[in-house]
């Protein structure tokens, strides 16, 4: 049998088997005689070691061997000593080197000298075993789901067209839906409501409605909605099956055969679809290949849908490495430092995970090193908000000074004394990012150094994150990262500037607005609109990208955007919408414009550049750091 | 007789030109609101027959307030105030309870439409 083609999946396993045993030696070493916690190291251990002996691989099998002898051991007295752990903890960083050399391709390392150092540690007393030989099995594969429900329904069918330029489409159907409900009983639709509530476009709705209402009725209350263009009905008092949607199961790393079939099913659906619209468009009936279009739309979101799944990751998979490093910091700093990890099963894209795992252990001994002061609590928590996730790292420890802060940039030169005068405290913080700057008023091996929080925000930058900083003296420390789900296909909102089309990033965009000139003011130098409590500086796009000065009408449309911090203005020619796009990566020379992070073709073949206004403005022809001048 | 509207938006001229196209059609805009704070004060206060809510204002966010106002009055009809690119809001808005929605830009004739057929709903 060929072994090579197991390699990746074994790799992917073992290093999970690996996590696991971090994590539940961190736990058993709080509650030594954690009796389930021992036994369930023997088994990842065990695990471990039969996978790698299938795939030949001596080295690995047996450095698993000799770790499952060692917590076979203390299965039988119930209890582990700390030594123990220790030796545990070295045993599977060693294993995980041996993994690094089989994803490398290299010879396994050697690990004699590990093996003969131990004594395996003195294993208690052995009272006489009641735990069973052999490790307890698996948990059964879950229950294959039932075959999918067919239920028989007696309905109306009814097919909503929507204008072409709703906006919010995805809510106005939504709004037909609660409509359709006030006057029937709904049996299914399409989309369905949790299509509708994830947005996108959607071009109408159809539905099976059982209703005691004439057709007329229903026809006049849809007709009677904003943006709704058709109401056509199908055969009536049809009978119809309806396919049940079926639970779906937990989602792993691995891709599940059943995400191929659904595959499968997409793509057969679309070929069908194609054949449709194909005999539609040679016959000329206008008609079907609307609906053919809906229907193709349709197919194409829920595809998306799909593969991002196959992409999605929980974030487990690389906060499980930050419980060690808390432990081994702490130990080293002489802290008492309790780690919390919240919403680990919150899904992202594995791009954008594979960026984050550094980023995210360099926050959290930041936290540990500069963050608590003997002891406290740094929590990571994750969760999402709708197209969003959202990930924090906070710590209960001093928090930063703003006095300190103001010192450090005089000190290091990096603001003249004037600037530093202007600058509000909370927009101090985010020059903690910037490269060459740190507080910590000792180097230590960790951090401290002036390098990693400026890492951390160009990697939350160039995922198309933000990163947001909130601290002060005696609360201590907060990080919060917005991320977007996915790095490949995102929503962007589109604006003209003298002619040309570009695309900004809508985690960039705070909100839009159309401003009369009137309300348009001037303070000093800058012009400024009123905006809550702030006066919000106005900067022109066309200016910013080197494009001649235009005038503008009696309203001017502009996008709210944040600099440092702080709210500015981009005004714009004109907003054009908002679109989902599929982002492609630009290659040198374009690579090297900032503000500049990648290209999307729109559907009429143009390319438009996709900004990222935070670069661009830091760039800006003058050097100021702080908006400036505007030119409306 | 008209209807009986508040106004919820966190920009003044918006106030204004909700206001202005509100009394052009017969209504009577009975309270102004700048924040949700106001919004769900002024709601319990004046029990207006409608109102219309920006979705992005300070200290206490539309659709907070929404929520708020629809958790004491299901029946309540609230329309949301969105700008383009804040679909994502919009259907957040529809979940909890808003009755309809319009788009700035603002259209006089639409405004009317929407506010007309929500409040027939009533």
């Amino acid at each position: 049998m060929d072994m090579a083609k197991y390699h990746g999946m074994f790799l992917t396993e073992a290093r999970e088997h690996l996590n696991n045993m971090s994590r539940l030696l961190l736990e058993v070493e709080k509650a030594p005689g954690d009796r389930e916690g021992i036994d369930s190291l023997f088994r990842e251990a065990h695990s471990i070691k039969g996978m790698a002996a299938s795939m030949g691989y001596d080295t690995t099998a047996r450095l698993a061997h000799h770790l499952e002898d060692l917590m076979d051991g203390f299965r039988k007295g119930g209890s582990i000593t700390p030594e123990a752990i220790d030796r545990m903890l070295a045993g599977t960083d060693l294993l995980e080197g041996l993994l690094a050399d089989l994803t490398a391709g290299i010879p396994e390392r050697d690990v004699e000298a590990f093996l003969a150092a131990g004594p395996v540690a003195p294993a208690p007393p052995a009272p006489a075993s009641s735990s069973p030989a052999e490790p307890a099995a698996a948990p059964p594969e879950a229950a294959a789901p039932e075959a999918e429900g067919l239920l028989v329904v007696e309905a109306l069918q009814v097919a909503i067209t929507l204008a072409d330029d709703a906006p919010a489409p995805a809510a106005r159907a939504l709004l037909v839906l609660r409509e359709l409900l006030r006057c029937g009983t709904l049996q299914s639709t399409s989309p369905s409501e949790t299509e509708l509530k994830r947005g996108g476009p959607v071009s109408g709705l159809s539905a099976w409605l059982e209703t005691e209402l004439p057709r007329a009725e229903v026809e006049a209350r849809l007709r009677a909605m904003p943006d709704v263009v058709q109401v056509s009905f199908g055969e009536d008092r049809r009978k119809e099956t309806v396919a049940l949607r079926r639970e779906e199961g937990p989602r792993t790393v691995r891709v599940r055969t059943e995400i191929l079939d659904r595959f499968i099913n997409l793509t057969g659906e679309l070929i069908t679809s194609r054949y449709m619209l194909q005999g539609a468009a040679r016959q000329g009936r206008l008609r079907d290949v609307k609906s053919g279009l809906d229907q193709l739309a349709r197919l194409v979101t829920d595809l998306h849908h799909q593969v991002l799944q196959v992409r999605m990751m929980p974030l487990e998979s690389i906060t499980g490495r930050l419980p060690r490093v808390a432990r081994d910091l702490a130990r080293k700093t002489g802290k008492e430092v309790n780690l919390c990890i919240e919403g680990s099963e919150v899904e992202l894209d594995r791009a954008i995970l594979e960026e984050l795992a550094d980023p995210l252990v360099h926050m959290v001994r930041n936290a540990i090193d500069h963050g608590i002061d003997t002891r406290g609590t740094v929590t990571v928590r994750a969760w999402r908000e709708k197209d969003l996730v959202l990930i924090e790292v906070a710590d209960d420890g001093r928090g930063m000074d703003p006095a300190m802060i103001r010192h450090k940039l005089l000190e290091k030169r990096l603001i003249s004394a004037t600037q530093l005068k202007a600058m509000r405290d909370r927009d101090l913080l985010q020059w903690v990012c910037h490269p060459g700057f740190s507080t910590a008023a000792v180097v230590t091996e960790t951090s401290g150094r002036g390098v990693g929080m400026d890492v951390v925000k160009s990697a939350v930058e160039s995922l198309g994150g933000v990163l947001d900083i909130e601290s002060g003296p005696g609360i201590g420390t907060r990080f919060l990262l917005r991320l977007p789900l996915s790095v490949a296909i995102i929503q962007v909102l589109l604006v003209e500037c003298a002619g040309h089309t570009v695309a900004i990033p809508i985690t960039r965009v705070l909100r839009t607005l159309e401003v009369p000139r009137e309300e348009i003011r001037s303070s000093g130098r800058q012009l400024v609109i009123p905006l809550g409590e702030d006066l919000v500086p106005l900067l022109s796009l066309r200016k910013i990208l080197g494009l001649p000065p235009g005038a503008y009408d009696a309203g001017v449309q502009m996008v709210i955007t944040e600099l440092r911090g702080r709210r500015i203005g981009l005004v714009v020619d004109r907003l054009s919408g908002q679109r989902e796009v599929f982002v492609k990566s630009l290659d040198f020379p374009l690579n090297q414009i900032a503000g500049i992070n990648g290209a999307a073709i729109l559907g009429d073949g143009s390319i438009v550049f996709l900004l990222d206004p935070q670069p661009l403005l830091e760039l800006r022809p003058g050097g100021s750091r702080r908006p400036r001048q505007g030119d409306t | 007789m008209g209807l009986k509207i508040l106004i919820v938006d966190d920009a003044l001229f918006m106030r204004n030109m909700l206001r202005d196209i509100f009394i052009r059609a017969g209504h009577q805009v009975i309270g102004e609101a700048a924040n949700g704070i106001e919004a769900v004060e002024q709601y319990h206060l004046l029990h207006p027959d409608l109102v219309t809510m920006d979705i992005v204002m300070p200290l206490k966010s539309g659709i907070e307030a929404l929520q708020e106002i629809s958790d004491a009055d299901p029946d309540a009809c609230v329309i949301m105030c969105s700008a383009l690119g804040q679909d994502a809001l919009v259907i957040e808005a529809v979940q909890a309870g808003a009755k309809d929605f319009i788009v700035k830009p603002f259209k006089e004739e639409r405004v009317l439409d929407v506010v007309r057929r929500v409040a027939g709903q009533a």
